[in-house]
């Protein structure tokens, strides 16, 4: 069944327009990638499917029911969670004040507490420190465990691999499989795109604020991403 | 002996401007909001706190108690119908706005309850006292510290304890996230308004109890709320209550050498504070972890 779609959706900045007719969806309990360079408006469009910014042309359904417009708390409520890019942790609270504000609001699910201490065990033993001062991999971790709390049915994943190291990415992707058994389905935004590739079921390709590519991850080959990537100019 | 009791009696006084600093420092941590009819919500409450007691039968503990809950309504109102208005990265509206509402207030006071200058009364507790050790200290001094130590101590447990407290302090770190985890960015704003303006109102209340007030005192109280914060460091709670305690005994103690003097030893020590400290206005923004 269709979890998400968006259908022909333009978001703008002010008078700057960041997307064009852009038209996606998400199956339940699927892993979706969207690749694409700097500026392509990754970002964008997971702020406008959960109401950060609100798409001033186009629609997006949720579950069939149209979430366009609707306040960003609500849309987070119907089950949508984000992981932003860079972690943006609550910097003055503690690790676990973190998890606890994720799980204040949460839906009914199978996530709890303990059950994100299960997934990440190593965040257990910092849970008492204050979230500005754990690493960059902690902090993807506690990230990752924030927006599962919520018992999301829609994880958006922005850039999570940005600035951390190769090691710490892979030990983050190997959490997937779990996350991915209790039938949430997932949104990557990368710039990594043989990651990307790798770890969805199906790609799509923004080049600015346009698809370029719409693909089972598999299909795509190397020469079709970067022709998407960068522009047929670059051919 | 004279300096112990002055000394004392600049702690009670100081915990209440702790609370104006409390009340200013947490609605500027949360919303971004630098509420200039701040001291007049407090010279407010000192107004409803006398009318109550002059035209109910109330016991006073009681009449605190609705001039919280009266303070607490009408900052929710302020966020909920004014100041939301207002959100956005430039701080300048709600400044506007709260410096009319704070002309319309100060002129409705002379309207409503003259120019007189005021004082609750309090009747026999006003001059009780207790002796320690030869160092006379007053009943209501007292109680009044304590209940000025107690409300920050409660403050404390809220922010450190609850969710609503924790989102008050994830709300001045990243408001945007807090929304994507559910929580209504506006109904906390206006929750923490309310309860900005209770500990503010409550201390303007208690401190009628000791002092006078007139219809323009808001001035005043603005102006210490200020120097608090900026003493005890923006987004502390600690800072804001150690911060208070010191300019209330600066005062006290310079009002024995010189009766005359006003607040002027308050502002003075604030003033050395600035000169010493080479403070930077530019603190970091978020209401920290006290």
């Amino acid at each position: 069944m269709t979890l998400l779609t968006l259908d022909d959706v333009d978001v703008f900045y002010g008078d700057l327009q960041a997307t064009f007719g852009v038209s996606l969806r998400i199956e339940e309990g699927e892993t979706v990638a969207v690749i694409g360079a700097n500026g392509a408006g990754k970002s964008t469009l997971l702020r406008a499917i959960i109401g950060l910014t609100p798409p001033r042309r186009g629609e997006i359904r949720l579950a069939g029911n149209v979430i366009t417009g609707l306040p960003c708390d609500v849309i987070a409520r119907l089950g949508v969670a984000l992981v932003p890019e860079g972690r943006r942790l609550f910097a003055s609270l503690s690790v676990e004040e973190n998890l606890l504000i994720g799980a204040a609001r949460a839906r009914p699910g199978p996530w709890s507490l303990e059950a994100v201490y299960r997934l990440f065990p190593a965040m257990r033993e910092f849970r008492r420190q204050a979230a500005a001062e754990i690493s960059g991999g902690q902090q993807q971790m506690v990230a990752i465990a924030r927006a599962l709390l919520t018992n999301p049915r829609l994880l958006l994943c922005d850039e999570l691999s940005l600035g951390l190291a190769p090691k710490v990415i892979a030990d983050i992707y190997a959490c997937f499989v779990e996350i991915l058994r209790s039938g949430v389905a997932i949104v990557l935004v990368e710039q990594d795109t043989v990651r990307a590739r790798d770890s969805s079921n199906r790609l799509y390709c923004l080049l600015k604020g346009k698809v370029t590519l719409d693909k089972a991850s598999r299909q795509a080959s190397r020469e079709e991403i970067r022709r998407a990537y960068f522009g047929d100019r670059a051919a | 002996m004279i300096v112990v009791e002055a000394v004392l009696n600049g702690f009670m006084v100081g915990g209440l401007y702790g609370l104006f600093g409390l009340g200013l420092a947490f609605a500027f941590g949360i919303m971004r909001v630098v509420n200039i009819a701040h001291g007049d919500f407090i010279v407010l409450a000192a107004y409803l706190g006398v009318s109550l007691l002059a035209l109910t039968p109330l016991p006073l503990l009681v009449v605190v108690v609705c001039v919280a809950l009266i303070a607490f309504a009408l900052g929710w109102l302020l966020q909920a119908t004014l100041l939301n208005r207002t959100l956005g990265p430039n701080p300048v509206p709600a400044m506007v706005t709260t410096m009319g509402l704070s002309i319309i207030l100060r002129n409705a006071f002379v309207k409503i309850w003259g120019a007189d200058i005021r004082s609750i009364d309090i009747g026999a507790l006003q001059n009780k006292g207790l002796d320690f050790w030869g160092v006379s200290i007053g009943v209501l001094p007292l109680i009044i510290f304590a209940a000025a130590a107690g409300l920050f101590g409660a403050m404390h447990l809220l922010l450190t304890r609850t969710t609503i407290g924790r989102a008050f302090r994830a709300a001045a770190d990243d408001f945007e996230i807090l929304e994507t985890l559910g929580f209504n960015r506006r109904r906390i704003y206006n929750a923490a308004m309310g309860l900005a303006i209770t500990l503010s109102a409550v201390a303007g209340l208690l401190l009628a109890m000791r002092s006078s007030f007139s219809p323009y005192a808001g001035a005043e109280r603005l102006l210490i709320a200020f120097e608090v914060v900026i003493i005890g460091g923006l987004g502390s709670l600690r800072g804001c209550f150690f911060g208070g305690l010191f300019l209330g005994v600066v005062q006290v103690v310079g009002l024995r050498l010189n009766p005359d003097s006003g607040p002027l030893f308050g502002h003075l020590a604030f003033f050395l504070v600035l000169l010493t400290r080479q403070w930077n206005i530019s603190l970091p923004l978020a209401w920290r972890r006290s």
